[in-house]
C-alpha cells in the first residue's frame, strides 16, 4: 500500500515542523548602562527585542552619573531637582535599601568612588586624608525626597544609583517581556542574570556562577522567575605600584574598597533591583553579616566565596546547585540558625 | 585470492568515504565556550572563553620535560608556542574552529571543548 | 640461526633508521598522528619475506627503540597498540594476499595502526572528541599505507630479482 508508506515520512515532517515552529528564540545584544546586554526571548518579535533596547537606552538616559543630561547628573549638578516619577520610585526604593543594609550600601558613594578613578578609568590610591574628606559628604541618610519627586541634596553630596540601576532595569525588561507576551527569556544584563519564566521545554534556565579565583565556573544553579546578581571584586580593580590589588567595590565606611574576607557574592531572588543591591551590600558586609542579614530575611538565596576558597550557599540554593566537575573550592551549606 | 582490481575498488571507495567522513569532522563547528586544559587525561584548568576579557598566556609544563604556551583570547584558543619536536599543536591553530581537539602528542596534552552541563547565562 | 637473528637486527636498524629519519621532516599536514611510518615498509616487507615470527620481533624491537629515541615513554603507548593491531592485521591479510598485492596489506596495516593509536590516545587523554579524527587519520592510513607498500613491493622485486 503506497499510502502507508507515505504516512511515515509525513509524520516526520509534522513532527519536524512543529518543532521547528515551537523553538522560535529571538535574540538581541546592545551595549546600554556602560555595559553589553543580550537579550534570548522565546516567541518574541523583532519589535518586541527592539523595545528591550530602547527601554534600557530610555533608563540610561534617566539615571547616567556620567552623562551630564540624565536627571542624575542634573541633580548632582544642581544639588536640587524634581525627578521624574519613575527616577523618584527608583531612588526612594534604593534609599530604602540602604536604610535596610544599615548604609552597607550607600547611594552617595559616588565622589569616594570618583577620587579612586573607578569611573574613568584613571585609576589611582587617594590619601587618607583625602578620603575622609570626601567621605564627610558620603551618607544617605541627608538625602530628602518628597512624595512629589522633589530632591535636596546637602552640599558636596552626589548620587550615584549605578548599584541598582541594573538590577532595576532587569524587573523593568522583564515586565515589559511579559507584557508583549513573552513567557521564557533570559536576561544577560552585563553579567546580571534574570529570567522570565523558565526555558521553552519548561525546565529551569540554567546560570553559571562565575569563578572568582579563575576563569571558568563554580557551577550551575536553576532558576525561575528569579535574577541571579554576583559582586566581586575580580570585575574591575588595578594593582598599584606596590602591587596592592584595589577593586571597584568601596566600602562607605572607610572609604577603601571593601575587604572583608568575601572574592564573590552571588545573590538570587525574584527581584532584579533586590538582588543587585544586595550583592553590593552583603559583599561590604562580609561573611558573617551577610549571613546574619540572610537569616533575618530569607526573602533570597546566597552564594558566598571566601578569600580561602570556601563556597557557602544557602540550603535553598544547595539543592538547586550543580557544581562544576572541577570544582576546587569546598562547598559548605550556611546554617539555617 | 581477490583480484588486483577488486581490492583497488575496495580501497578507493574506502577512501571515498572516509574522505567525505573527514571532511566533514574537520570542519564541524564546535558547540559551547568552555574549554580545558588536559593533561594525561587530567584537567588542568577550565576556561569559558566567553568570560575572557583580554588577551593572555600561560605556559603548561610536560613532567618529562618540554612545555606548552597557551594563548587565551576572547573566545578562542590556541597552543602559541611549544617545543615538542613535530609542533603540530601549534599547526592545528585555534580550538574554536572546529570541534576537533587540539593535541601535542608527545606532551600528552590536550585542548577540548567541554561537553555536557553548559549554562544558558553566566552570572558574573 | 645466526643468519637468522643478523638478518631481524640489520632490518631492525633500517627500519629505526627510516623512523629517526622521518621524524626530522616538519609535518605535511597539522592534523595529530598523520605521518608517512616509513618503517612500515619494512615490517610489510617482513612479513611477506621472513613470516610473521621475525616480524613481530622486528616490529617490537623497533618500536621500544623507537621510543627511547624519541625520549619519551608515553609515545611508547601509543606505538605499541597502534602496532600491535597492526600486526593482527597484516597476519590476517597475509593469507588472503599474493606478493604483489603487498600494498593492499600496508594498506590495511597503516589504517589499523592509526586507529589503535587513536583509541590508545582516547584512553590516555580521556578524550571522547578525539574520535572525530577516526575517519581522517584512517584516510591518512590508506594514503600513506598505499605510499609505504608500494614502495615494499618494489623492494622486494628487486631484491627477488637478484636472488
Amino acid at each position: 500500500m503506497p499510502r502507508g508508506k507515505l504516512m511515515l515520512p509525513a509524520l516526520l515532517l509534522c513532527l519536524l515542523l512543529c518543532a521547528c515552529g515551537k523553538a522560535a528564540e529571538r535574540s538581541v545584544g546592545f551595549f546600554a548602562m556602560d555595559t553589553y546586554m543580550s537579550v534570548r526571548a522565546v516567541g518574541a518579535d523583532e519589535e518586541t527585542l527592539a523595545g528591550c533596547r530602547s527601554l534600557a537606552e530610555e533608563l540610561e538616559a534617566k539615571l547616567s552619573v556620567t552623562d551630564a543630561d540624565s536627571e542624575i547628573a542634573a541633580l548632582n549638578a544642581a544639588g536640587r531637582g524634581i525627578l521624574s516619577p519613575e527616577t523618584a520610585e527608583l531612588l526612594r526604593r534604593a534609599l530604602a535599601l540602604c536604610g535596610e543594609t544599615e548604609g552597607a550600601l550607600d547611594v552617595t558613594v559616588y565622589p569616594v568612588v570618583r577620587a579612586w578613578g573607578f569611573t574613568a578609568g584613571a585609576y589611582r590610591v587617594p590619601t587618607s586624608e583625602e578620603l575622609t574628606q570626601l567621605l564627610q559628604a558620603v551618607d544617605y541618610r541627608g538625602v530628602e525626597i518628597t512624595g512629589e519627586g522633589s530632591v535636596l541634596l546637602p552640599p558636596g553630596v552626589e548620587l550615584d544609583l549605578g548599584s541598582v540601576a541594573k538590577g532595576y532595569a532587569g524587573d523593568r525588561l522583564c515586565a515589559y517581556l511579559r507584557e508583549k507576551g513573552v513567557k521564557s527569556a533570559i536576561l544577560d544584563l552585563g553579567g546580571n542574570v534574570q529570567a522570565l519564566g523558565g526555558k521553552a521545554d519548561g525546565s529551569p534556565w540554567r546560570v553559571g556562577i562565575r569563578d572568582p579565583d579563575g576563569d571558568g565556573m563554580l557551577g550551575v544553579v536553576s532558576i525561575r522567575d528569579e535574577a541571579a546578581v554576583t559582586s566581586g571584586g575580580y570585575e574591575r580593580f588595578f594593582t598599584d605600584a606596590e602591587g596592592r590589588v584595589w577593586w571597584h567595590i568601596i566600602d562607605p565606611e572607610t572609604g577603601y574598597p571593601a575587604r572583608n574576607g568575601l572574592l564573590s557574592v552571588t545573590v538570587v531572588g525574584p527581584e532584579g533591583l533586590r538582588c543587585d543591591a544586595l550583592s553590593t551590600a552583603l559583599f561590604i558586609m562580609g561573611q558573617e553579616k551577610a549571613e546574619a542579614f540572610w537569616r533575618a530575611d530569607r526573602g533570597f538565596e546566597l552564594a558566598l566565596v571566601t578569600e580561602d576558597g570556601v563556597l557557602r550557599l544557602t540550603p535553598g540554593l544547595y539543592t538547586r546547585f550543580e557544581p562544576a566537575k572541577d570544582l576546587r573550592c569546598t562547598l559548605e551549606v550556611i546554617p539555617d540558625a | 585470492m581477490l583480484k588486483t582490481r577488486a581490492w583497488i575498488a575496495i580501497v578507493a571507495a574506502a577512501a571515498l568515504v572516509l574522505g567525505l567522513l573527514s571532511w566533514y569532522t574537520l570542519t564541524k563547528k564546535g558547540s559551547g565556550s568552555v574549554v580545558e586544559i588536559v593533561q594525561d587525561g587530567k584537567v588542568l584548568r577550565t576556561i569559558d572563553l566567553d568570560l575572557v576579557a583580554a588577551e593572555y598566556s600561560f605556559t603548561v609544563e610536560c613532567p618529562e620535560g618540554g612545555s606548552n604556551t597557551i594563548l587565551v583570547q576572547p573566545g578562542r584558543i590556541c597552543v602559541a608556542e611549544a617545543d615538542c619536536p613535530d609542533r603540530i599543536c601549534v599547526h592545528q591553530g585555534w580550538l574554536s574552529d572546529g570541534a576537533a581537539p587540539v593535541v601535542c602528542m608527545p606532551h600528552r596534552l590536550v585542548l577540548r571543548l567541554k561537553d555536557g552541563e553548559e549554562a544558558d547565562a553566566v552570572v558574573r | 640461526m645466526t643468519k637468522r637473528i643478523t638478518r631481524a637486527a640489520l632490518l631492525t636498524a633500517l627500519a629505526l633508521i627510516l623512523f629517526v629519519a622521518e621524524a626530522q621532516i616538519p609535518p605535511l599536514v597539522p592534523i595529530p598522528g598523520v605521518k608517512l611510518g616509513l618503517a612500515n615498509a619494512v615490517t610489510v616487507w617482513a612479513m611477506f619475506s621472513l613470516g610473521p615470527a621475525d616480524t613481530l620481533a622486528i616490529l617490537l624491537a623497533r618500536i621500544l627503540l623507537g621510543s627511547v629515541f624519541a625520549g619519551s615513554v608515553s609515545a611508547a603507548i601509543f606505538s605499541l597498540s597502534g602496532g600491535v593491531l597492526c600486526y593482527l592485521a597484516m597476519l590476517l591479510l597475509r593469507r588472503i594476499l599474493t606478493e604483489s598485492q603487498m600494498w593492499v596489506c600496508s594498506v590495511f596495516a597503516a589504517v589499523c595502526h592509526n586507529a589503535g593509536q587513536l583509541l590508545a590516545a582516547i584512553l590516555v587523554y580521556r578524550t571522547k572528541g578525539l574520535a572525530l579524527y577516526f575517519p581522517v587519520l584512517m584516510l591518512s592510513g590508506i594514503v600513506t599505507g598505499l605510499f609505504t607498500g608500494l614502495t615494499a613491493q618494489l623492494v622486494a622485486r628487486r631484491l627477488g630479482r637478484r636472488g
